[in-house]
C-alpha cells in the first residue's frame, strides 16, 4: 500500500473520531450547563481543543452558544468540527479508489450536514441537543459503515490504529484537565456533578453504576478510565486496540519497524496494564498521564516515519 | 411533418449540417428509432430523466470542484440526455482517418526527435518546430519503446455545413474527458433501458482494458507485474475525478508526485513496506511540471529526477514527453503534409483551412476579414484566448489585433466552420445546439486501436460555437450504430 494512502486512512479515521468526542463532550456540557445555577465554566473543554488559548478562554468561558458556535462551526477554529470532517473528507477523497463507495457517500453526507444551514440555527437558537445529536448520528452512521463495508486488509488496520489513538489521547486529555483543579479545589473530590458528567461526556456513567454501588469516588474513575478493560474509551482498551491492530501488519511490514513499533507499543501496554490507581499516585497523576500521551505520540511519529515516509 | 410535441420548437438552424434532419426536414434512417421511443415519452418523463441523470452524477461524486474563497463548490459537467448518433460508415471512415494522421503524427515526433528528415526535405518549416515552446531538446535522440510517442490521442472533429468532418485539434499531450465517454453511457443505460441493444449501439466499456494492455507492454523491466502507476496532480485538480475512475477500473494506483522517488535513475513509490520500483507511468501532469531539475523549478506535482530515468529507460512514461510539437497550433497546418510525406497518402480527414499569422500577407487578408475568422493562441487550449471574429466587439477586436502584432507566431486563423448540431433537450423540449466529437485513439505495439464511441460536447447556450466544458459547454452520450 502506497505511504500517502496508509497516511490518509490513519488520518480520516482520527479526524472523525476526534469529531465524534466533541460532538459527545459537547452535548453534555450543554447538559450540566442547563443544571448549574452559579455560571457553568466551559474552560476544560476549551483548555483541550482551543491550543490554551488564555484570551479566547476566558472570552467564551461562560457563553455556551457561542463555545458551541466556535466549536461546530468556527472556521477559525482547527478543531471545529467543520474544519475536521473537511479534514477527513479531503484524505477520503484522495483514497476515494480504496475504499467502499458507501462509506464515501457517507463522508460526504456528513460533512454536506456540517454545512446545513440548520444546524447553525439550531446551535444560535433552537435546541442545540437536537442539533449535536444530528451530528453525532452521523458519526455513528460512519463508523456503522466503516463495520460493515470496509475490507479486513491493512487500509482498515491503518483505520483502527488512528482511531484508538486519537481515542487514548482524547480519555487522557479529559482525566488530566479534569484532575487538575483538584489541587487548588479539593472540594471537587466530593462534588457527585462534577464526576458524573466527566463520566457521561465519555459515555462511562452507566458502566461506573454498575460496576461501583458505593457512589462517585474520584479513585474510581480513575481507575474505569484508564484501566477498565470493559470501557470502551478507557486506555487499557484503547492501547490494546492499538496493539491488535497493528499486529495485523505484520505480513505488510518491514521487520525491523515493525519490532521497534511494535517493542514502544508492548511497553506503554504493559505500563498500564500492571499500573493500580495507588502505584498511579505515588508517581502523580499528572506525571503519569502525561507519560501515557507522549508514548502515544511516540507511536504516531515512528508510524509517521517508517510507514507513512514523511521523515 | 414533425414527428412529436418535442419538436415544435426544433427550427433547423440556416447553413448548418443537422445530425437529425436531412436537408428535406424528414428524420435521418440512424436517428428514427430514437425518435420513435422519445415520441412515447411526454416532456414531463424526460424532465424527470434530466433530473434523475444529474442526481446520479452527484450522488456518485461525478462532479469537479470549483474553488472560490477557500471553499469548494461542487459542480457536474453539464450531460444532455439526448444521445448523439454516428453511422456505422460515418464512423468507418472517422476510425480510418484517425488512425491515418496518427500513424503521421507518430512517424513525425520520431523524426523530429532524430534525424529530422522532414525540415531537411523542407516539408516542416525549421522555424515552426524550433519556435514551438513545447519543442524539447530533452527528448533529442532518446528511443521510446515501439517508437510510440502518441499512446492516447483526443483528437477533436467538427462537422462543416455539407456534413464533413474536419479536424480541429490534435490532442497529444494528456487528453481528458474519456471518463466521460464512459459515464454518460452508464448514465444512458439507466435513463433509457433496452434502448441501447435495440438501437444497435457499440460498446465504449473495452477502453480501460486495451489502455491497461498497452500500458503493461511497455514495461522495461520484464517481469510478470510491472508496476503501473497513474500520475494525477492531486485532488485539487479538476479532472481528479477522472484519474481515480481510471485508475480504478484499470487496477493500477493513483499516485501523485510526492509518492514518487528516483534513485539512481529509477523510479519508486513509497509503501508501507518500503520502496517499490515503478515500470509504466501514465500521467495527466503536463512536460513543464514533471521534473523540477529539467523543467519548471517550481514544481511539486513531478517527481526529481523523472527525465533522467525515462532517459536511461528505466521508466516508461505515457504520453511521452515533448510531444506538444506535434499538436501545436501552428504545427497543425502541416499535418497533411505529413501524411503525405511519410505515408504517400491523401489525408482522409481534412484540415480546416488555416492562416499562420506570422506571414504578413495571410495577416492582412486575415485583419481584412477578421468577422469570418476565429483567432486562437497556438499554445492555448480549453477555447482560453480565442477571438471568435463574428461576435467580437470592434474594440475588442482592435485590442487583439495589438496582442497579434507583439508576437505573430503565437497566432492563427481559420474561418468560422460552422460546427453540426444536434438535438438536445433543453426547457422541455428539443432544440438544436452545436456539437463537435473527440473519439479516443489508443496506440499500442500492435497499432492503433479506437473504441466506437468518444466524448460529444455540445455548446448549450443557444447560437454559440464553443463547446469546451471551462465556457459553458456539456456533452452527450455518443454512440456508434454497428
Amino acid at each position: 500500500m502506497l505511504s500517502r494512502v496508509a497516511a490518509s486512512f490513519y488520518w480520516l479515521s482520527r479526524y472523525i473520531e476526534r469529531s465524534d468526542g466533541i460532538l459527545r463532550m459537547l452535548k453534555i456540557n450543554y447538559a450540566s450547563s442547563q443544571d448549574t445555577a452559579d455560571g457553568f465554566s466551559w474552560e476544560p473543554v476549551l483548555r483541550i481543543f482551543s491550543g490554551r488559548d488564555e484570551e479566547l478562554i476566558t472570552r467564551l468561558n461562560n457563553d455556551s452558544r457561542a463555545v458551541l458556535k466556535y466549536m461546530v462551526l468556527d472556521r477559525d477554529n482547527p478543531n471545529s468540527i467543520l474544519n475536521i470532517i473537511t479534514l477527513a473528507r479531503e484524505n477520503a477523497r484522495s483514497v476515494q479508489e480504496h475504499i467502499p463507495k458507501d462509506l464515501w457517500q457517507c463522508l460526504n453526507e456528513y460533512y454536506h450536514t456540517v454545512k446545513d444551514p440548520k444546524i447553525a440555527a439550531g446551535l444560535r437558537k433552537d435546541d442545540p441537543f437536537g442539533t449535536l445529536d444530528v451530528l453525532i448520528k452521523q458519526v455513528m452512521l460512519y463508523y456503522g459503515t466503516a463495520e460493515i463495508t470496509m475490507e479486513r486488509g491493512q487500509a482498515r488496520s491503518f483505520m483502527n490504529i488512528g482511531k484508538y489513538l486519537e481515542r487514548a489521547i482524547q480519555s487522557i486529555d479529559i482525566l488530566d484537565v479534569k484532575f487538575g483543579p483538584l489541587n487548588s479545589n479539593p472540594d471537587l473530590l466530593t462534588d457527585i456533578t462534577y464526576w458524573k458528567h466527566l463520566l457521561m461526556s465519555i459515555g462511562g456513567y452507566e458502566l461506573y453504576q454498575k460496576t461501583y454501588r458505593d457512589g462517585l469516588e474520584a479513585e474510581n474513575v480513575l481507575e474505569q478510565v484508564i484501566l477498565n478493560n470493559d470501557f470502551p474509551r478507557s486506555a487499557i482498551y484503547s492501547v490494546n486496540n492499538i496493539q491488535r491492530y497493528f499486529d495485523r501488519l505484520k505480513n505488510n511490514s518491514n521487520v525491523t519497524t515493525y519490532r521497534e513499533i511494535s517493542f514502544h507499543i508492548g511497553k506503554l501496554q504493559s505500563n498500564i496494564k500492571y499500573s493500580s490507581v495507588k502505584s498511579i499516585g505515588q508517581v502523580g497523576l499528572h506525571q503519569f498521564l502525561t507519560g501515557l500521551k507522549d508514548d502515544l505520540y511516540k507511536i504516531g511519529n515512528s508510524l509517521n516515519e517508517y510507514y507513512f515516509a514523511n521523515s | 411533418m414533425y414527428e412529436s410535441q418535442h419538436f415544435e420548437k426544433y427550427n433547423l438552424i440556416n447553413g448548418v449540417w443537422d445530425e437529425m434532419y436531412n436537408e428535406n426536414h424528414t428524420v435521418r434512417d440512424h436517428y428514427q428509432k430514437v425518435i420513435s421511443y422519445l415520441g412515447q415519452e411526454s416532456a414531463d418523463d424526460l424532465s424527470k430523466k434530466e433530473e434523475l441523470a444529474k442526481r446520479l452524477f452527484m450522488s456518485q461524486g461525478i462532479t469537479f470542484t470549483v474553488y472560490n474563497s477557500g471553499e469548494g463548490i461542487e459542480k457536474i459537467f453539464p450531460f444532455d440526455i439526448i444521445p448523439r448518433i454516428i453511422t456505422a460508415a460515418e464512423w468507418d471512415f472517422v476510425e480510418r482517418g484517425i488512425k491515418q494522421r496518427l500513424t503521421a503524427l507518430n512517424h513525425f515526433l520520431k523524426d523530429i526527435y532524430h534525424n529530422q528528415f522532414i525540415i531537411k526535405d523542407g516539408v516542416v518549416p525549421i522555424d515552426i518546430v524550433y519556435s514551438c515552446p513545447h519543442f524539447l531538446r530533452e527528448m533529442y535522440q532518446l528511443n521510446v519503446p515501439y517508437d510510440v510517442y502518441v499512446h492516447i490521442a483526443g483528437i477533436d472533429l467538427i462537422r462543416d455545413y455539407d456534413g464533413t468532418f474536419y479536424v480541429l485539434e490534435d490532442n497529444l499531450r494528456t487528453p481528458s474527458g474519456v471518463s466521460y465517454m464512459l459515464e454518460n453511457r452508464e448514465i444512458t443505460k439507466r435513463l433509457f433501458p433496452d434502448l441501447l441493444p435495440q438501437c444497435g449501439v457499440r460498446s465504449v466499456t473495452e477502453y480501460p482494458s486495451i489502455l491497461y494492455k498497452n500500458l503493461m507492454s511497455l514495461s522495461p523491466r520484464q517481469v510478470g507485474n510491472p508496476t503501473i502507476v497513474l500520475l494525477s496532480p492531486g485532488i485539487y485538480n479538476s479532472a481528479y475525478f477522472e484519474h481515480t475512475t481510471l485508475a480504478r477500473l484499470m487496477g493500477v494506483e493513483l499516485v501523485e508526485g510526492r509518492d514518487l522517488v528516483v534513485n539512481d535513475h529509477r523510479v519508486y513509490m513509497k509503501t508501507t513496506t518500503g520502496l517499490q520500483q515503478v515500470d509504466v507511468i501514465y500521467r495527466r501532469v503536463d512536460d513543464e511540471y514533471l521534473d523540477p531539475l529539467v523543467f519548471n523549478p517550481n514544481s511539486v506535482l513531478g517527481v526529481a529526477g523523472l527525465m533522467g530515468a525515462y532517459r536511461k529507460g528505466n521508466v516508461a512514461i505515457v504520453n511521452a514527453i515533448g510531444n506538444g510539437v506535434a499538436d501545436d497550433k501552428a504545427t497543425y497546418i502541416y499535418v497533411p503534409d505529413m501524411i503525405r510525406y511519410y505515408l504517400n497518402e491523401e489525408p482522409l480527414l481534412k484540415n480546416v483551412p488555416t492562416h499562420r499569422l506570422s506571414n504578413p500577407d495571410e495577416r492582412e487578408h486575415v485583419f481584412k476579414n477578421i468577422d469570418k475568422m476565429v483567432v486562437k493562441k497556438t499554445n492555448e487550449s480549453g477555447g482560453y484566448g480565442m477571438l471568435m471574429g463574428h461576435a467580437a466587439s470592434q474594440e475588442e477586436i482592435e485590442k487583439y489585433k495589438l496582442e497579434i502584432l507583439k508576437d505573430p507566431r503565437n497566432f492563427i486563423a481559420q474561418p468560422t466552420i460552422s460546427l453540426s448540431a444536434a438535438p438536445c433537450f433543453i426547457q422541455g423540449a428539443l432544440q438544436p445546439r452545436r456539437i463537435d466529437l473527440r473519439p479516443y485513439a489508443l496506440c499500442g505495439p500492435d497499432g492503433i486501436e479506437i473504441v466506437p464511441g468518444g466524448l460529444t460536447r455540445v455548446a448549450l447556450t443557444e447560437g454559440s460555437l464553443v463547446v469546451n466544458s471551462s465556457q459553458g459547454g456539456g456533452s452527450k452520450d455518443t454512440w456508434v450504430l454497428s
